[in-house]
This record gives structure tokens, sequence and C-alpha cells, in this order.
């Protein structure tokens, strides 16, 4: 630009021409962000331009022949951010759910995330952690030279305790986080001919449940994704489960129980003419159906009964009370596939079961989203009992295991501090020449 | 002027080598390395660079100075045993010199755990003193002289190396020129040095001592960046003036534990060890400090530490994070008791040295705040304290061998580069004195990592990070503390520093292997041992043993 750079942070509508032979390329809006207060900390330049690829090329052509100029890497400009201090590793990732978010609730958390809440409450442990790690350190180095009080190691104990009750609590979400990012597992199962597949279109042509095609990601040919309520699903349908001789369908059910184990919820599914014919063994094959679902808590379960078109209104109503009688049986939905009678109610249960296994990403502790951060956290706790294990035989190893805590917090933000230390001794402590 | 150069032993054996000089200014001495300074980083410096096999030059203002404790009697500490440990295992002096005169040796957290046990004595100052220009003395190829350094001599780099310049030599105070292939600055906290009572001060290095000024503008000159750092040193106090009656007392180990792998045991008697005392400082005290802290300058700045709600004095000074001396410890922490040891200065001194009690108040002041002291309200002062001011170079100058980016062959050690202690001086030193011997021979220089000793960690915080405020030990700089411990050093250091350098003794070696002979020997006897956890807690029931088939923890 002949006249200088435009003014920061606003927004010039300006010609855009080849540096070389000075041919217009296009029109567009500049944005000048002079560092450190840009993305990555760095001065940086926003070209808006209109959207044809052969502008785009066009313009990335011209700059890729400036001297100093590069194409960025798949995700540099986030690496920046992050080595300029700018993001820590978790909002880093939360940017990255954020842009492939496909669901409100997902948007949400990954919003939550990439605003650092979740950081936020690594950070606080990592400060908690650093205090209890400087102390300790205070009383290897200085106690026997100094005057350091008593009752320091007691404040190392509470701090080490306090934090591994929040962390377990934190990790002992039931996933919810993991599941709202990567999807929840729902699985139709049920005997052959109770009406699985149709149960699956239906939900499937309901405004409510939205198909969205999911690009990049691997899937079964029988899986579905969906959003239901804002929150992801992954719908299975299964083969029917019987003994069979058949070595496709044998597959067929190998596959099925595969699925029922990983499964987040499960869709149980009968035919309801074949309750009726239960009578007084009615509970009994109700529960053996159940368990060869590998349901084992009725909350990962609704019991869907099918096919009421079929059945008359007083028989309706008798199977009605037997099953109420019933305490332990997981929610049980009444439908017809075939007239659609029913499938509202079932939508508005499964909504209803998706927001307890994935939570509400808005409200209390932020969720952890990955398993990376699982694994790390498990080690930290590993390591803060390594601590406890050692403290009263040998502090020097007592110590490592704070420390060693501390790295594994360190490795989910990506910030281990070591000078912090330091500081902080000096600060809580009179410690002289 | 006849240059001399002698020997002060100490039963003062002379020996003049006189070379008449008419209208030159080169004395035609000409060394391998030249050592300038002769405290803690100088003498580890110049014998290592002998033992090698360098035709070595120490350098010193004061020949009666060698091995002088500036501040406290005592070597080692938590980390700081560490490090004279490690020395000795690089063949060093300062651990078998501690060995010889210790007075008073005690094992630091002995409860916790053997990576962090420090080791340290309380030395007789007269005796160190002498026992070291002793050691000087015997060291083949290693000559003293008194005279001060005013200037360094470069000429134009090797340009196969990087680097700006290279040293030549060093030109003497009375003008005369020394060759040399290397040079060690050691020169402590005399570069430009200022003592500082009250509030007056007067130019030098040590009491009685005057500072070096010419080679301080010699080292601007040559583009090297510099900062101001201060430090102080507590009165000496009459011993018959304490009152120890009340004060509680502490002995020294009843096996006191040697600092060199060379000694089975220490010189001194277990028995015959000096007792230490504990005493406390109590408000009287601070308010001294208070009341006088206008006649104060060296302590204004530090006053404003970490929990300061107001705006430093002068806010470009970094501050430091520790407290240097006690009127910066009840200012920053008041209204609490400081510790003060009471620690004998030899055998048969008379002085006794108030560790924790650095001073740089009028001396009016110092003995009005000692009155406040249990045990010392009748004390007397022999020697009042006072705060020094001095250039340090910036340690990030320096490549990891202590050999300067700018200047090839011209090597730095010990407070100069912005640490406090005789330990963190000597770890220094040595590794100095080794390098510049290899710099002579152009041979492959020797470095300590990090994961294999303490100076490994000290040489690499001070070249990477520099310092804010003089660089102290601790062992929770090292990461890898748990393999770093006092008892191995030898097994981490001398065969390798044998192998590498040419500076350590074959007798020292000949140790160092038998040690890791029988503890492989032992090792190999323990894991031969099998037996089923039953089995062990029959053997052994007062061992908590358990019978799951779970391992222990890492």
């Amino acid at each position: 630009m002949k006249q200088g750079l435009p003014p920061p942070r606003t927004a010039v509508l300006h010609s855009i021409s080849d540096p070389n032979s000075g041919e217009l390329l296009d029109r567009g809006l500049l944005l000048w962000f002079p560092g450190p207060q840009s993305f990555t900390g760095e001065d940086c330049a926003e070209f808006h331009v209109h959207g044809g690829p052969a502008v785009i090329s066009a313009i990335l052509q011209a700059l890729g022949s400036l001297p100093g100029l590069r194409p960025a890497e798949a995700g540099e400009f986030t690496r920046r951010a992050f080595q300029a201090g700018k993001l820590d590793l978790t909002e880093v990732e939360g940017l990255g759910d954020l842009i492939h978010a496909e669901t409100e609730a997902q948007r949400r958390q990954a919003l939550r995330q990439m605003a650092g809440d979740l950081g936020h409450l690594y950070q606080t442990w990592s400060h908690t952690l650093t205090r209890a790690l400087a102390h300790l350190e205070a009383f290897i180095d200085f106690s026997e030279e100094e005057n350091i009080e008593d009752g320091v190691l007691n404040q190392v104990d509470n701090f080490v305790r306090q934090l591994q009750m929040e962390i377990h609590s934190h990790l002992h979400d039931n996933r919810r986080g993991e599941r709202l990012r990567s999807g929840v597992h729902v699985v139709i199962a049920g005997e052959a001919n109770a009406g699985k597949s149709s149960l699956l279109n239906a939900i499937c042509q309901r405004p409510a449940a939205i198909v969205s095609p999911i690009a990049g990601t691997t899937r079964d040919v029988v899986e579905t994704a969906l959003d239901i309520g804002g929150f992801p699903v992954l719908l299975s349908d299964t083969a029917g489960l019987r003994d069979t001789h058949d070595i496709i369908e044998k597959e067929g059910v190998r596959r099925t129980r595969e699925r029922l184990e990983q499964a987040d919820l499960t869709v149980a599914l009968l035919d309801v003419v074949g309750l009726l014919e239960a009578s007084n063994k009615l509970t009994h094959l109700l529960f053996s159906f159940l368990e060869d679902l590998n349901v084992r808590q009725k909350q990962q379960c609704i019991l869907v009964l099918n096919k009421i078109d079929l059945l008359h209104k007083k028989e309706l109503n008798d199977l009605h009370c037997a099953l109420k009688k019933e305490e332990d049986l997981p929610t049980v939905c009444w439908l017809s596939c075939k007239t659609g009678s029913g499938i509202e109610e079932f939508l508005r249960v499964l909504r209803a079961e998706l927001e307890i296994l994935c939570g509400n990403p808005l409200l209390g502790m932020p969720s952890l989203t990955q398993a990376r951060h699982r694994s790390h956290l498990h080690k930290c706790l590993e390591a803060l009992g390594l601590y406890e294990y050692y403290k009263r035989a040998d502090m020097a190893l007592a110590a490592e295991g704070l420390r060693s805590a501390l790295a594994s917090l360190g490795r989910i933000t990506g910030k281990v501090g070591a000078e912090e230390i330091l500081n902080l001794i000096f600060r809580d402590f009179c410690i002289g020449k | 002027m006849l240059p001399r150069r002698f020997c002060h032993c100490h039963r003062a054996r002379l020996q003049f080598l006189s070379t008449r000089l008419i209208g030159q200014n080169v004395s035609g001495d000409q060394y391998d390395v030249i050592v300038v300074g002769g405290g803690h980083a100088g003498t580890e410096a110049a014998a290592a660079a002998a033992r090698g096999g360098a035709q070595t030059l120490l350098v010193t203002q004061k020949l009666s100075t060698i091995g002088t404790l500036s501040c406290n009697p005592s070597f080692g500490g938590i980390g700081k045993g560490h490090l004279v440990r490690e020395v000795d295992a690089l063949d060093g002096l300062c651990g078998r010199l501690c060995d010889q005169t210790g007075i008073h040796f005690k094992v630091l957290n002995r409860s916790k755990g053997p990576a962090v046990w420090g080791l340290r004595a309380q030395v007789d100052r007269l005796l160190y003193r002498s026992a070291m220009q002793r050691e000087v003395c015997a060291t083949a190829l290693l000559n003293v002289r008194e005279a001060s350094v005013e200037d360094l001599m470069v000429e134009d780099p090797d340009a196969s190396r990087p680097g700006l310049a290279r040293v030549t030599g060093v030109r003497l105070g009375d003008g005369a020129i020394v060759l040399g292939r290397a040079v060690i600055l050691t020169t402590g906290t005399f570069l430009s040095g200022s003592l500082k009572f009250g509030t007056s001060s007067v130019p030098g290095g040590r009491l009685g001592e005057a500072p070096s000024v010419g080679l301080s503008l010699s080292l601007s000159e040559l583009g090297f960046t510099k900062g101001r750092l201060k430090t102080g040193t507590p009165p000496r106090i009459r011993k018959e003036s304490v009152n120890f009656d009340k004060l509680e007392v502490h002995h020294g180990d009843e096996r006191p534990v040697p600092f060199s792998f060379m000694n089975a045991e220490v010189a001194i008697e277990p028995s015959q060890q000096l007792l230490c005392h504990l005493t406390y400082t109590t408000p009287g005290v601070e308010d001294v400090v208070r009341d006088t802290l206008a006649a104060n300058d060296h302590v204004q700045q530090d006053t404003k530490g970490p929990r300061s709600l107001h705006l430093a004095v002068r806010p470009s000074r970094a501050q430091y994070r520790y407290c240097p001396s006690i009127e910066s410890k009840v200012l920053r922490f008041p209204g609490r008791a400081h510790q003060v040891w009471l620690e004998p200065e030899g055998l048969n001194s008379e002085l006794i040295y108030p560790q924790g009690l650095s001073m740089t108040m009028p001396v009016e002041a110092q003995v009005a705040l000692l009155r406040h002291i249990p045990g010392l309200e009748a004390a007397d002062i022999a020697a009042a304290g006072y705060g020094v001011q001095y250039d340090y170079l910036d340690p990030r100058q320096l490549h990891p061998t202590l050999e300067t980016r700018k200047v090839q062959g011209l090597f730095m050690a010990g407070q100069i580069n912005g640490t406090t202690g005789y330990e963190e001086a000597a770890a220094q030193g040595i590794v100095a004195g080794i390098n510049a011997f290899l710099h002579t021979r152009s041979l492959p220089p020797f470095t300590i990592s990090r994961t294999e000793g303490y100076i490994g960690v000290l040489i690499d915080d001070l070249t990477s990070l520099g310092v804010t405020e003089p660089y102290r030990m601790f062992t929770s700089r090292a990461e890898f503390r748990t393999i770093l411990r006092p008892d191995n050093a030898d097994q981490r250091l001398t065969e390798r520093a044998y192998h590498q350098t040419g500076c350590i003794s074959g007798a020292r070696v000949v140790t160092a292997r038998h040690i890791a002979s029988r503890l492989s020997e032992g090792i190999s006897l323990l894991k031969s041992l099998c037996l089923s956890s039953y089995r062990w807690k029959q053997l052994l029931p007062e061992v908590g043993i358990s019978q799951e088939r779970s391992g222990h923890m890492r």
C-alpha cells in the first residue's frame, strides 16, 4: 500500500494488486493487527476477499511470490498462538472442537472450552500443586538451616488430599464431555422382525432428528449420525439376535453383540404381541431379554414395545398395569412404527436420556473432552499416590511424586513451570543468604 | 622493578627468580594457563590445570589471602554439600581440606532421604587458609605471583572457532605482561568492588583489600555486559563476651562423614568437635533496623521484597527473592523470631561468627542491635558487618565450558558470574581449570550435563538463564535429584573425567573403581537372594512385607 499501513483493527476497503505486475486482483477488506494484540501475538494482516477459487488462487500466488512469505501449515496459526502463550492446549483443542462442532450442545461445550474454562480448571489445580510442591521443597532445602514454620508438611498433605478429591470427581463424570464431543452410541437391538429398521427409519424421518452427513469419519454401513435435540447421536441398527447356523447371520449377531458392549444407550425393542402371549412369565421374559442384550443398568436402556396397533385397548391396558408393577424396568415406550403413534413421545424420552448422558455443557464443572485429558489426569492421581507412599520414608522420592503429578497436569495445558516454584518458596518463607 | 615470582608457604619458603629488564615491559613469562584471583574458584582452577600438566600461574593481589573464607567459616549444606562432593570427585581441593580442618561436622536432612542429605562442616578459618596455601605450594607446575591484573591482552581470533578475539595474556599493575594461552578470571567480589558501611562507602573487594578496577574497564571495552550485585557479611563477635548459658546447644555428628571420597574419616576426633549454639532475634532487633534505615544505604533497595506494596526505591534494580541480610529479613517478614547460629571460627580463635546476622548499618547501630539478641546482650564486636557491591558478568556470555563466547581462551568462574557461596565458586573453578587446560592442548572440552551432576545444573542455569540475584544452589533446582546423590558423585564423575581430562589422579580413580566393584558385587548378591514373600516375612517380621502379588511402586 502506497500510503503505508491502514490504521490497526479497522476494516478498510481497498484494491488488492499483484506486487510484481501491478495487476488488480480484487477489491476487498483489509484488517491490520499489529502484535502483540493479535491472534498469534505477531503482526497479522487479514485480507477479506471475494471467495471464488480464481481470486483466492491469484492472491495466494501473489503473496507467495513475496520474499519472506510462505503458505501456513495446517494449524500453524493456532500453533503460533499457543507458542506465544495466547492459548493453552485445552483452548487449542476447544477451538478445533468448535470448528468441527455439528450440534448445538457440541458447540456450547467447545465454546466453553475455547474460552478457557477447562484450561482454567486445570490451571487452578496446577497452582495448588505448585504451592504444595513449593512447601515441600522449602521443607527439604531449608528446614534444617532456616526457620520454616511447623505444620508445613500438614499443609502439603491438605493440598494433595484436596486435589485428589477434585480430580477424582472430575474423572467420574461418566464420560459426559467425551461423549458429547464424539457422539452418543445408541444401539437398537432386539429379536428379528421386532421392527428395528422401521424404528430407525421412523426416527430419521422426524424433523426433530436431523440426519447429517459427517465427512471424514469411517462408519459401519448400518450407523447413522443424527442431531437429536442438539445432541450428537450415532444410531446403529443391528441384526436380529437369534441362534443360527447360518454363517453370515452368525457374523451379524457377533457384530451386534460387539455394538452392545460399546453402547452408551440401548434401545431394546420388543414386539408387544409376543409379550401378550407370555402372560404370567412376562417379567421373566423381559428381564432375560434385557440381560441377553447386555443391559447392566436400567439407566442405559429404553425399552420400546412396538406394534401396539395390533392389540386391543383392553389388552394394552392390562399389559400397562402388569409392567407398572415392576420397579426395576427401564423407561418403557409404547409405539407403533406403522401408524406413527408414540414416536414423538419416544423421541422425547430419548432426548431426556441423552441429556443425562451428556450433561448440560454449560452447567457445573467443565467436562474433560478427550482421552488425552483422562490419561494425564490418571497419571496425575497415580503420582499423587506416590507422594502418599513415600512421604514418611524418603522426602526426595515423595517430592518426585509431586513433580510428576505437576508435569502430568502441565501436559494437558502445555504449561509446566519451574521458576514458579522458587518464586513461591521465597514469597512464603524467609530464606537467608 | 623486579618481577618476583615466589610461593608463599606456611613456613615462608621464598624463591626468587630475577630478570633484569631495561626499557621493556615484557617479562618474558609464558604460561599455559593464568588464573586471576586466589579465592575458592581460583585455587581449584589453578590446581586442576596444573594437575593436567599445564604450566600454571596464579596471580593474586595478596598472597596471604589465598584460601580465605570471606564470610561463614563453613562449607557445604543442603545442595552445596553436593557440589563439594562433586568437586572432590573431580579431584578438587576443598573437600579434602575441609576434612583436614573441620571443627564441627553435621549431615543435614538425615531423615529426608539420601538424595537430599546435606554434608556440612564448620572449619577452622586459619587452619583452612594455611592448608590451602600448603596445597597450592605443593602442587607441581603451579606458580604463584602477588600482583594486581589491570588488563587483558588479546589479538585476532582463531578463525576456525567462534569468537571475536583471542586472549594472549594479562598486564599486571606494574606494567609487566605475562603471556598465557588461557586466562581464567576468578575475581570474586573484586570487580569495581565497593564496601558499604552505613551511608559511607569505600572501594574494596573485601575488608582491607583493594578492588580491581582496570580489569573491570577492560572487560567493558571488550564488549562484555555486566551487572551489579550486592552481598554482605555479619559482624565478628568476641567469644568471651557471649553468654552461652541459656542457648540451644548443637553437637557435631558422633561419626562425622568426610567430604572426600579419599578419606575414611575426618582429621578431628569426634569428641573434640566444637559446639554451635542457636539463638533468635527479638522484637527489639526489628526496632533497631527500622530506626536506622535512613542511615543504611545498602539495604534500602532490597527491603522492597516481593511482599511490598509500595514502589521500589530504584525500580530498575532487580529485587532479590531471598533475604541477604538481617535487615531485609525483619523488614520483609516482620513480627517473627529469626534464627541466629553462633559458630566458632576456629580451635584457637577468640571469635564467634553469627550466621544469619549479615548487616550493613553503622557500627553503633550494630552494637545496639546485638543487645536485643539472647546471649549477645554484652557482645563485643571485633569487626563490624558491612556490605559489598560488585560487578558481575552476565554468565549467558559463557559456553557450558565457562569459556567466554567473545574471547577465545578466556574463562570466567566463581562469584564473577553472579553466584554466591564458596561451593558454587569451587565447582565453577574446577570446570574452568579443566577446560582451560584442555583448550591449551586443543583437546575436546569437558562439560557436565544436568543429568550428571549439580555442577551441570549450576552451569546450565547460569549460562542459559543468567541471574537476577546471586545464584545459590538448592536441591530443588535439580530435576534429576533422586539420582544425583552426594554418595554417588564419584561413580557419576570420576571415571569419565579421568578418561576425558587428564586432571584426575590415578589414586582417585583406583578408589572410585574399587567402590564401583564392591557396589556391583553387593547388588549381584542381593539380586541372587530370592525368597517367597512368606519366607521374607518370617525372616524379617518387623518389616512390612505385602503378600500380594503386585510389585512395589516405581
